[in-house]
């Protein structure tokens, strides 16, 4: 789902009262492009996710604000966000999920070509250009670790010891090996939370 | 067609009354053939080593190998070439391919120099296909070297990161070890962090025949950046996965591109406690891209068996297919540990090792592959003795057959 904005327009101007769950379902794949199975739903509702149904009689039933969920869910869900990371962002107004899917309309999941294009020379650039020939990957578990990678990812042609680690899109770490880092404990725990109130004092700054 | 994803048990049951050890494959495939009406484009770029030790037969082979490129591409396709030595020059910058001459002319004038600057070349092929990325086509980089890295970035570790940071960014890369004096360990980790082919080339006739293959497999892409993320149930221990697969997230794994009709497998052991009927054990969740698909696709399945007295449990017939690949699997982890063994110049233990891998295969159904797989044993126990390096480099291309996709010569795919 590139953009929102009509998905948004379209949710809001269904008739989507009382909907039993298959057609609640059935309505979300033809946004989403996905089948979204029951078991999935139920487990969304049992998870916080998404309000209970109400009842008519002994008939669950779904509405507009559930189908506003839902899409929420499953466009993060997609995006790599954890359930307990989505859980706060849909116990909002219908106001607010509303607004959140417009927001996501500003940062498509699907890349342009140009972008995908852009990405890969700016990455190949910053090899290029970093100052020991080494560079860490998007940030996943698959990176090694800091203190690792200070022992093996070295450039042999390096002759300044400094490492660079991406933390996350545009924020990096570089590290001196001459950089103490106390051992794990509560040393290195005091150590962390400094660095972090040090952090923090910069971004309030600006 | 969307790739299929498939629980095979060893035993189709779990215990009602006491634990379970459950061994079961999990086997992703896509069906079918590619669709006659759409071809993906191609954008490549083939990254030559002209060290001094590809004087001769060898780069008169892989010129060969450019020239077969040059000619299966069409005019969709965009081919880019580079030469590497101690430093890396772009012979043919990426372009159509409408006319095969430019590219054979400037394989022709390839000539041997000193220094195998590899991770360079690599950057240099890599930057041509990323300065002409086709979101609808596959973006590979194809490295072919025959020897150790002398210049620039040598560290493997470090030069797969860079690669897997361009593969994350949609560029892979195939890695093409030619002859006997080629860095298996650097070559094999650039195929892993490339999601490309690994291939082992020892005999530089076979390089024609690898590219047709290569190619044929980019084409016949099904599906790449194929993850699986396995989420066991409450109680559920995962004990084991035969697969030495790159992680790539909180118990998420990276698998090798598929094509049309071929088939992955991986190799679980769980550990239940006493089961309930109708209770999920495991869920799985797929996720890949297909090729010009601009957002990952993904599949859920969950795994539910049968459940029944221990005893009776034990007495079910075991599924043969399981039992073989459980059984090919663990032989093929157990040759990391020779390697090991032989990098520590032990190679009595090597022998040891590599009898008891037979012997694990001897306990399991002698199938076709089975047995295929007992002769190669029987080879490594002669060729540990006649050439310890050649040796080296065939157990560390079968160690990977159950994490990479792997070319064997007249085998195709492993």
């Amino acid at each position: 789902m590139d953009e929102f904005a009509p998905v948004v327009d379209a949710v809001n101007g269904l008739d989507a009262s009382a909907m039993r769950l298959e057609e609640l379902l059935h309505r979300a794949a033809a946004f989403l492009g996905e089948q979204v199975s029951t078991r999935t739903a139920r487990l969304y509702a049992t998870e916080g996710l998404m309000d209970r149904p109400a009842k008519e009689g002994r008939r669950a039933v779904y509405g507009q604000r559930h189908l506003l969920q839902l899409l929420l869910v499953r466009t993060l869900a997609r995006r790599g966000l954890s359930l307990s990371a989505i859980a706060p962002l849909v116990v909002g107004s219908d106001t607010e999920l509303t607004d959140q899917l417009r927001l996501l309309d500003d940062e498509p999941q699907s890349q342009s070509p140009n972008r995908q294009r852009d990405e890969a020379l700016a990455f190949l650039q910053s090899v290029r250009s970093s100052p020991v020939q080494f560079l860490g990957s998007p940030l996943s578990a698959r990176s090694p670790s800091l203190r690792s990678s200070r022992m093996s990812g070295r450039s042999a042609s390096a002759s300044s010891r400094w490492h660079r680690f991406s933390l996350a899109p545009g924020v990096e770490l570089h590290l001196s090996e001459s950089a103490s880092i106390p051992l794990p404990g509560e040393r290195r725990d005091a150590w962390l939370e400094r660095l972090f109130n040090r952090l923090r004092e910069q971004l309030d700054v600006e | 067609m969307k790739p299929q994803l498939l629980f095979r048990p060893l035993r189709p049951a779990v215990a009602a009354d006491g634990p379970t050890e459950l061994d079961l494959v999990l086997s992703v495939r896509v069906p079918g053939l590619p669709p006659a009406h759409h071809r993906t484009a191609l954008n490549l770029a083939l990254v030559i080593d002209c060290s001094a030790s590809m004087a001769g037969s060898k780069l008169s082979h892989a010129r060969k190998a450019a020239r077969f490129l040059a000619g299966a591409l069409s005019s969709r396709d965009r081919l880019a070439i580079v030469a590497f030595d101690q430093e890396a020059a772009v012979l043919v910058p990426s372009q159509h391919v409408r006319d095969p001459h430019p590219f054979i002319g400037a394989i022709n004038s390839l000539s041997p120099g000193s220094g195998t600057a590899i991770f360079d070349g690599w950057l240099a092929g890599a930057t041509e296909v990323a300065e002409h990325f086709d979101a609808q086509g596959l973006n590979r980089v194809l490295l072919l070297s025959d020897g150790q890295a002398t210049s620039g970035l040598q560290d493997a570790d470090a030069i797969a990161e860079v690669v897997t940071g361009l593969t994350q960014r949609g560029v892979g890369t195939t890695a093409i070890g030619l002859g006997a004096g080629f860095d298996e360990d650097l070559m094999a980790a650039v195929a892993a962090a490339g999601g490309g082919t690994l291939g082992f080339i020892e005999s530089q006739q076979h390089l024609v025949e690898f590219c047709t293959s290569e190619v044929t497999g980019l084409l016949q892409t099904a599906a790449h950046g194929l993850t699986f993320q396995l989420c066991p149930m409450d109680g559920v221990e995962l004990l084991e996965i035969l697969n030495d697969l790159p992680k790539c997230g909180e118990a998420e794994y990276q698998l090798p591109n598929l094509r049309y009709g071929q088939e992955f497998v991986v190799g679980l052991r769980l550990r239940l406690p006493a089961w309930s009927p109708n209770r999920d054990i495991a869920r799985v969740t797929l996720e890949w891209q297909t090729p010009g698909g601009q957002r990952a696709e993904r599949l859920t399945r969950e795994l539910t068996l049968p459940v029944k007295p221990q005893g009776e449990v034990q007495k079910l017939a075991a599924d043969e297919f399981v039992a073989e690949q459980m059984a090919l699997l663990a032989a093929n982890r157990e040759r990391r540990r020779a390697i090991e063994l032989h990098d520590i110049g032990d190679f009595t233990s090597v022998l040891r090792c590599l009898e008891s891998i037979d012997e694990l295969l001897a306990s399991a159904p002698q199938t076709e592959a089975v047995c295929r797989e007992r002769r190669l044993m029987e080879g490594h126990q002669k060729l540990i003795r006649a050439d310890r390096n050649l040796s080296r480099k065939r157990l560390r291309s079968e160690s990977l057959r159950s994490s990479l996709s792997i070319w064997e010569s007249g085998g195709g795919h492993g």
